[in-house]
Formats: structure tokens, C-alpha cells, sequence
């Protein structure tokens, strides 16, 4: 479905990408796993189309990325960056109905099938109850269920999430998390996340990508990948991973750090 | 060019008016010269001072009139009349007098303007005698004259240059007397080739007294400010029979002069519009504060009561 | 859960706010052009002003309604809806509600290029158009070109906070530049100088707003195309990109064409302050933030708050005026303040 081809990038000379290939398969739950600066939002912003790759390049299909519009691309492709921060106070409806705009042309204005949509994402969220609040007021985890269903109401294909849960309390970790994998199971949405957060992976991810230093390490089913080996090799912590019984998932408990 | 000495003075008129100040003493501008000062505000010197800077160009033109232009050791940046100012060595001005070269000059006598409180202390200190210059109306104007000549030993040429001036004045009181006044607007600055940035002569100030004498009626008299913008609506409403514009440089060519005075014919219902008495006037005589109000004067009733000079 | 009625989730919602809103602020606009001009600081008798029998150089009622008054009042509303509209664009463009139509020099630049005319400037007309506004102009454009060259990378989106660097430093580098050219200049310079910089409506005839209509409308006409993508943009520049905006097209169209807008109110009328700050905020509180209607409302309220603003100017202290930019100031400072007050 969306597939890197030995793309790489870099500002002025270095590289912060190079030569990562990826697949995502369609309706799978991808995990992007690495320490800081190892490219995952590079990757992630390669993918969605934000930037263009120095070399190689990504398919959507069997469409090449850079031969897409903005907006063509926008109807295949959601993001849901770690934090926004609007300038000005939109209301939750507002900020849902942006998700719209690929779908829009330049002065129409949303009609019912909009309004039904976004209604549709606001339930799909849990936010239904938030519409008419503004989005400054709301906690982080409101915030970032509200950011979700903006990308929802894009009805697109792909969602790419870039550390969705790193600025939310445990409750709201989990309560986005089973958002995602009820939106991967009942919409069929194709989900990348890249995130610090190993133990949300294991319980969400089909599939790991790993990466570092501008690399992908390794690539795989998340009990192949997802490995004591994996997380030295990554962050160099020495770390147990079980799976446990009542979580009925791989967990990781960091132990200490080498180094 | 004597351009610039007098954009200078209208400068300091607008300066004034910026800081509010009403340094012409009377809100009942006189008649005539007849109230003009009779008492010396300074003691004269036991002699003359000898070497003297001054950074106010109507002030230059004071000494050189009592015939103290010899003493003169240094001037202003903006001085040029009369021409031999122009061999002088340049002070500075208003804003940026330089204490360094003026102090070099050895002066025994540094004319400044009144609001340079701070140079004034410093030469004080140095044991130097200042006259600080204050703008005004004919009355200052006298008066500073009358100063500056006891100052720089010249008492009775300061008296004779101000009975000419006196009889001047009075000569152009006569020629008008029993004439009707017309309602004139002076103006002292507009925005070439357009009705924008219009400044007038307010009811304070030498220029208003001035166009008293030489027998017009000022338009925006009451208004007791020595410069006016007035918007156009309000030059439409006051409806002045004689516009008199003053320009401190050259006459520009024909053509321009003509494109200047077209300017006006926007205001179409303006008497002064309507029967072609708008009247552009070109000399730096016109806007100086100095021994040189006389001719203006005259200048302006030629244009006012052309008939009286026939 | 059921909508309540009149909620913003309901399926009337722009559609039909966004109409009220041009109904009501095009009504305000509308009513102001209409009435600023019967009032000054005299009275004037309509019935005279419109007489056909009286001719026109008689007729000292037309004249102050056709020649004093109505070219004052259009410059108002061009310059007023200009500016408020320019400063959305700008906060929206820069991500900052602070920002106004001056934040990225262009003013300034405007600036500068009067003063130059001022004081170096030939003191004759080009054409029909005066030296002053066609210097300003130019000053303008070169600002907002130094501005631009500096803070785009070609194929890139613009950083905002290299636009607003950019933008501040070169404020900076003109205004040392104006103080060193005033410093050259007489006083009677440099006095016309910080006169324009108060802004003045009274532009004498009506020759100067058709010069400045061109410019005018092209901005307006850009400004249409933005304020969807505004709303994203104003949300984050990746965010917008993801959601299918051409951010750096958006960002280059809304630099171009705030920057033309302001350079044409500007060179109309000097650089009255507050308008592109004040409107935009008063609007916002009263319509919300979406760009598709704060832009309009703005437009329009922008120019009945200019025209009454110098309505103020003109009778407050009649037959004396007071600068218009200084009416605007002192209602724009203090609430100005308060914004800053209320945010933090």
C-alpha cells in the first residue's frame, strides 16, 4: 500500500534518512521504533509527503509520492503530528472540519456530508461532547483524541502518527491506544506510529520497523523484531522482554542502561 | 542659496508649535510696530564682545545688519545670508552644535536658541558669555535685535536699524490704511503638486503679524497657534479671497509655477480660487525672523492692495 | 447526543454565519461611508449639496461633501478594510496574534522611501501621482523583497521565524536608517516626516485612491483565495501540509499579497497604526476565529472603525485636527495592552 524505496534525506549535505526502504502492508499497524534523531520523523514526514526524498522514492499504489498534489495526497494520507498548537482558538468542530479541506475546492463550503463525516469522527473519538468547546480548553488527551478525528475526517486510507501518546498520563496512553487499534479493526485503517513507547508497540503493532542513526535496522513481525537484542541494540538498555499472561502481550522491562 | 536659512526659520516656527510653546507673549497681536520693546533685556558689554559664534541664522543677520559681521568668528550649518557668512567656519545648529569647535573659536560671545539650556550652562560655566535667542512675534524680533547690537558693542546702529525697520512698517501701515482687508490665508508649506500637507500661519507669530500690517484679514487668526494644517474642508468653510503661499527657495520655471498654482483650483468654490488670487511667492526674506521683515511686509501688501503701489 | 440549535456543529453553521456576517458588518461598512460625510466640523445642507441648478464652483456645500469629505471617507474605508485585513492575513501567516501589517518591515520601508522623497526628493510632481507616495511605495516594495529574499529558500516552506527575524531586523536596520537621513534633513523635513508618519486621510481629490485601486483589489482578490488554507496554516505548517494546503505556495501568495495590501494603504495614507491589530482582535471576539469569516468581517468593520476614527480627528477639536493615527493609537494602545494582559 505505502511503500519507501531506498529513500534518503538530509539538509545541507548530511543526512538525517538514508537508503530506508519500508512497506506497510494496507490495513496493517506498523510501529516506527528508535532513539531521538534516529530519522523516525523523517521517515514519518517521507511517508505523508511532507518532504520530498533526496533519492529513491515513495509509492503510494502504484503511485509515485512526488507526482501527487497536496490535496490529492491529503485524501490517502492523514497525519496526527505529537503536538498541535494553533495560533488561534478553534472550536473542536472547527478543528475537525479542517480534516475536510483535501476534499473541498477552493471556496466551497462544507455541506451536510461534511458535517456527518466529522460528526462520524467526533464518535469515533469520543468527542462527540467536545464539539462546541475550544480546542485551548481541552486536556492533552482530549487534545490529542480531537487532533485524531481531524485526521479521521480526512477519510483517508493511511494514518501516520507521530508519538501520539509521549505528552499523555498512563489513562490517557491507554485510552488512545484502543482508539487506534479499534480504528485499525473496524475501519480498516493502515496505521504507521513511531514511538518511544515500547510496551504500547507490543501491545498494538502487528509489525516493527526499527531504526537508527538515519537507518532501518531491522523489520518484521513484532515478536520476531521486538527483542531483549532489539532494545540494546536501539538504546542501549539491558532490558527483559516477556510476554505477559494478563496483559496477553510482549511487555519490556528496562533494567539498566550499558554504556 | 537663502533658501535654506529661511526653511530653517520656518522650521523653528514648527518646532515651536510642536513643543506648545507661545513665545510671542501676547494673544492681542498689535497693529503695527508701535508696541514694539523699549527696554534692554541685557546689559551691554563694558566693550563689545569681539568674537563672536552664533548658531541662529536671523541672529547672523541681526549682527551683520548692526554692522557686527567683522566680530562673527563662526556660524551655523545653516547660515547663508548675508554671503559673507558663507567664509565662516560652520558650528552645528539646533541639534547638533559642536561644543568642541565652538570653544576652539575662543568666542567671548555664543548666541544659541532658547531651548539649549544645556549648551547655554556649559558656556556659562566656561565663563563665556550666551545670549539665548527665543522666537516670537515683531516684538521679540526688535528686542533681539536691540540685544544683540548692545551685546556686540553696536547700541546706536541697533537703534537706527530698528527705526527704519519701525518706519518701514509704519511706511506700509500707510500705504494700506483705509484699504479693505482681505481674508487671507498664508501658507508656509504644502506638498508640491497636491493639497496635502497644508500648513498656515496661525494667529501667533511674526509672519501673522506681518500680514496685519500690510492689511490682510488672517483666516485662521483666532486660531492661536503660530502653524495650522487645516483640512481642506476647513479651507473651504473659512473661504479666504487671497491665498499667499511662501516659499523660501528659487521661482521654479513658468510651467511648474503654473502646475503649483493649478493645485488649488481643487478647492473651486475658494474666493481666492475663483478670482485668481492665489499668489505663490519665492524668497528667503519671506520667512526670516530678521532685519529683513520689512521687505516682507511690503512684499505681502503688494499682493494684497496691488493698488496702493501704483 | 442531539446538536443544540444554533450550535457550530450544526450543518447551518458557516453557510449561514457567514452570511449574517457579511449582512451585518457590510450594513455597518455601508452606513458609515453614508454618514461619515454629512458630518464635520460644519454643517452642511444636503438638499443644497445636491442642487444641480447651483453651479459647482458655487456651491460651497458640494464642495465640502464631494472635494473635502467623500474623498476622506473612501480613503477610510480603502485604507481601514485594507490594513485590518492585511494584519489577519500576517497573524495568520506569521502564526502569531500579535503580528500586524507592519511587523515585516514593510511600513517601515514605506517609510523610509517618504522621508527620502522629503528630504532629498525632487519637490515636483511626476505625473498626476505626488513624489511622497510613489517613494513610499517603492520603499515598501523593497522591503518586503529584501524581507522575502532573505527568509525563503526555493521549493521550501518559509520559516515563520525567520520571516518574523527577518522582518524585525530589518524595522531595525530602516528605522536607523529614517533617523539618519532625518538627521541630514532640515527641520522642516524632518517635521513633514513625522507628520506622515501619523497618517492622514485627507488626500486632497480623488486621483490618489484610483492610483492606489489596482493594488488594492489584487490583494483583496488574493486574500479570497486564502482563508481555508489560513485556518491550517494557523494550526502548523506541517499540520496543513498533511491536510492537503501547498503550504509554501499559501505562505508566498499570503506574504505577496498582505504586503501589497499594506504598501497600497501606506503610500494612500501614511502608516496609521493599530487598525491591522485592534480590528482583527475586536472581530475575533465577536465571530469567532475562523479565517473565512474574521477576513470578510475584518474588511469591512476595518473600514467603518477608520472612517470613524477620523470622524473623531476632524471634530474633536474642529477647526484644528488631531492626526488620525493618533486616534487610532489611543484606542488601539491601551487595548493593545489589555490583549497582552488578558493572554498571559
Amino acid at each position: 500500500m505505502l511503500r519507501a524505496e531506498s529513500v534518503s534525506f538530509g539538509y545541507d549535505g548530511g543526512f538525517t534518512l538514508s537508503d530506508a526502504s519500508v512497506d506497510i502492508a494496507a490495513g496493517s499497524l506498523t510501529g516506527l521504533l528508535g532513539p531521538n534523531g534516529c530519522g523516525k520523523t523523517t521517515l514519518l514526514k517521507l511517508l505523508s509527503g511532507v518532504l520530498r526524498p533526496r533519492s529513491g522514492r515513495v509509492m503510494l499504489g502504484d503511485r509515485v509520492l512526488s507526482s501527487m498534489t497536496r490535496r490529492e495526497l491529503a485524501r490517502h494520507v492523514a497525519s496526527v503530528p505529537q503536538e498541535t498548537h494553533p495560533a488561534f482558538d478553534y472550536t473542536v468542530m472547527e478543528m475537525v472540519l479542517m480534516g475536510r479541506h483535501p476534499h473541498l475546492s477552493a471556496f466551497q463550503l462544507e455541506g451536510p456530508a461534511d458535517f456527518e463525516i466529522a460528526r462520524q469522527a467526533l464518535d469515533a473519538t469520543g468527542t462527540r461532547h467536545l464539539a462546541d468547546r475550544n480546542y485551548m480548553t481541552l486536556s492533552g488527551g482530549e487534545k490529542q483524541r480531537v487532533v485524531i478525528a481531524s485526521a479521521l475526517a480526512q477519510s483517508t486510507e493511511v494514518l501516520l502518527l507521530d508519538e501520539p501518546t509521549a505528552s499523555l498520563d498512563l489513562g490517557y496512553q491507554l485510552d488512545v491506544a484502543s482508539l487506534l487499534a479499534r480504528l485499525n479493526r473496524e475501519r480498516n485503517v493502515t496505521m504507521v506510529l513511531a514511538t518511544h513507547d515500547l510496551n504500547l508497540v507490543a501491545s498494538l503493532c502487528e509489525r516493527l520497523v526499527v531504526m537508527r542513526d538515519g537507518r532501518i535496522l531491522a523489520a518484521g513481525p513484532t515478536g520476531d523484531v521486538l527483542t531483549g537484542e532489539t532494545v540494546l541494540q536501539l538504546y542501549d538498555v539491558d532490558a527483559d522482554v516477556q510476554f505477559h499472561q494478563r496483559a496477553g502481550h510482549l511487555t519490556v522491562i528496562p533494567v539498566r542502561r550499558m554504556s | 542659496m537663502a533658501a535654506r536659512q529661511a526653511k530653517l526659520i520656518r522650521c523653528v516656527v514648527v518646532l515651536l508649535l510642536l513643543c506648545g510653546v507661545n513665545l510671542s507673549g501676547s494673544l492681542e497681536p498689535p497693529r503695527g510696530p508701535q508696541r514694539s520693546a523699549s527696554r534692554p533685556t541685557v546689559a551691554p558689554l563694558p566693550t563689545g564682545a569681539t568674537r563672536i559664534v552664533s548658531l541662529v541664522p536671523n541672529v547672523t543677520e541681526m549682527l551683520f545688519a548692526v554692522g557686527a559681521g567683522p566680530q562673527l568668528v563662526g556660524v551655523s550649518s545653516y547660515d547663508d545670508f548675508p554671503p559673507e557668512t558663507k567664509a565662516l567656519p560652520r558650528v552645528g545648529a539646533l541639534l547638533d552644535p559642536d561644543t568642541e569647535r565652538i570653544l576652539s573659536l575662543r568666542p567671548d560671545l555664543v548666541i544659541v536658541y532658547g531651548s539649549q539650556s544645556e549648551l547655554e550652562g556649559q558656556f556659562t560655566r566656561a565663563g563665556i558669555r550666551v545670549y539665548p535667542y527665543r522666537h516670537g512675534g515683531i516684538d521679540s524680533i526688535l528686542q533681539a535685535i536691540r540685544d544683540v547690537a548692545r551685546l556686540s558693542g553696536h547700541p546706536a546702529d541697533g537703534d537706527r536699524v530698528i527705526r527704519e525697520l519701525r518706519s518701514q512698517l509704519d511706511a506700509v501701515v500707510t500705504r494700506v490704511r483705509g484699504q479693505r482687508r482681505p481674508r487671507t490665508m498664508l501658507v508656509i508649506g504644502r506638498d508640491a503638486g497636491t493639497l496635502r500637507g497644508v500648513y498656515v500661519s496661525g494667529g501667533i507669530g511674526f509672519l501673522h503679524e506681518l500680514l496685519d500690517i500690510a492689511g490682510g484679514d488672517d483666516v485662521f487668526g483666532d486660531i492661536k497657534r503660530e502653524a495650522v494644517q487645516p483640512s481642506n474642508e476647513t479651507m473651504i468653510v473659512r473661504a479666504p479671497e487671497v491665498i499667499m503661499e511662501l516659499h523660501p527657495g528659487e521661482q521654479p520655471p513658468a510651467d511648474v509655477l503654473r502646475k503649483e498654482r493649478a493645485a488649488w483650483n481643487l478647492l473651486a468654490s475658494v474666493p481666492a480660487v475663483r478670482t485668481g488670487r492665489v499668489h505663490l511667492l519665492y524668497g528667503g526674506y519671506l520667512l526670516a525672523a530678521g532685519p529683513r521683515i520689512g521687505r516682507a511686509a511690503e512684499a505681502f501688501a503688494r499682493v494684497l492692495h496691488p493698488d496702493s503701489f501704483k | 447526543m442531539s446538536v443544540p440549535p444554533g450550535s457550530l456543529s450544526g450543518e447551518r453553521g458557516i453557510g449561514g454565519r457567514l452570511a449574517s456576517v457579511l449582512i451585518g458588518y457590510g450594513a455597518l461598512a455601508l452606513a458609515a461611508c453614508l454618514l461619515a460625510p454629512l458630518a464635520g466640523s460644519t454643517h452642511i445642507s444636503l438638499a443644497r449639496a445636491f442642487d444641480r441648478s447651483i453651479p459647482f464652483p458655487d456651491n460651497v456645500d458640494a464642495q465640502i461633501l464631494f472635494v473635502a469629505r467623500m474623498p476622506r471617507v473612501l480613503t477610510g474605508a480603502i485604507v481601514g478594510s485594507t490594513l485590518a485585513a492585511a494584519g489577519v492575513v500576517m497573524q495568520a501567516l506569521l502564526g502569531n496574534p500579535l503580528a500586524t501589517p507592519f511587523t515585516l518591515g514593510v511600513s517601515t520601508g514605506a517609510a523610509l522611501g517618504a522621508v527620502l522623497a522629503i528630504t532629498f526628493g525632487t519637490s515636483f510632481p511626476i505625473g498626476t501621482l505626488a513624489s511622497v507616495p510613489l517613494a513610499s511605495l517603492a520603499g515598501a516594495v523593497v522591503a518586503s523583497a529584501i524581507v522575502y529574499v532573505l527568509a525563503t529558500r526555493p521549493g521550501r516552506p518559509i520559516s515563520t521565524m525567520v520571516l518574523l527575524l527577518a522582518g524585525v531586523t530589518l524595522n531595525a536596520f530602516f528605522s536607523a536608517l529614517i533617523l539618519f537621513v532625518q538627521y541630514a534633513a532640515d527641520f522642516t523635513q524632518a517635521y513633514r516626516t513625522i507628520r506622515w508618519l501619523m497618517g492622514d486621510l485627507d488626500v486632497g481629490s480623488f486621483a490618489p485612491i484610483v492610483a492606489s485601486l489596482p493594488l488594492v483589489l489584487v490583494s483583496l482578490g488574493i486574500f479570497a483565495f486564502l482563508p481555508r488554507s489560513l485556518n491550517l496554516l494557523s494550526v502548523g505548517a506541517d499540520s496543513a501540509a498533511t491536510r492537503g494546503v501547498d503550504v509554501g505556495l499559501t505562505q508566498r501568495l499570503a506574504f505577496f499579497s498582505a504586503s501589497l495590501a499594506t504598501a497600497a494603504a501606506v503610500s494612500l495614507a501614511g502608516p496609521i497604526g493599530f487598525v491591522g491589530i485592534v480590528v482583527p482582535h475586536l472581530v475575533r471576539l465577536m465571530v469567532g476565529v475562523d479565517h473565512r469569516i474574521v477576513l470578510p468581517a475584518s474588511a469591512l468593520f476595518g473600514a467603518a472603525f477608520l472612517i470613524g476614527c477620523d470622524l473623531i480627528a476632524r471634530t474633536v477639536l474642529a477647526p484644528v485636527e488631531v492626526p488620525v493615527g493618533v486616534v487610532t493609537a489611543m484606542l488601539g494602545g491601551p487595548f493593545f495592552l489589555w490583549l497582552l494582559v488578558r493572554r498571559s
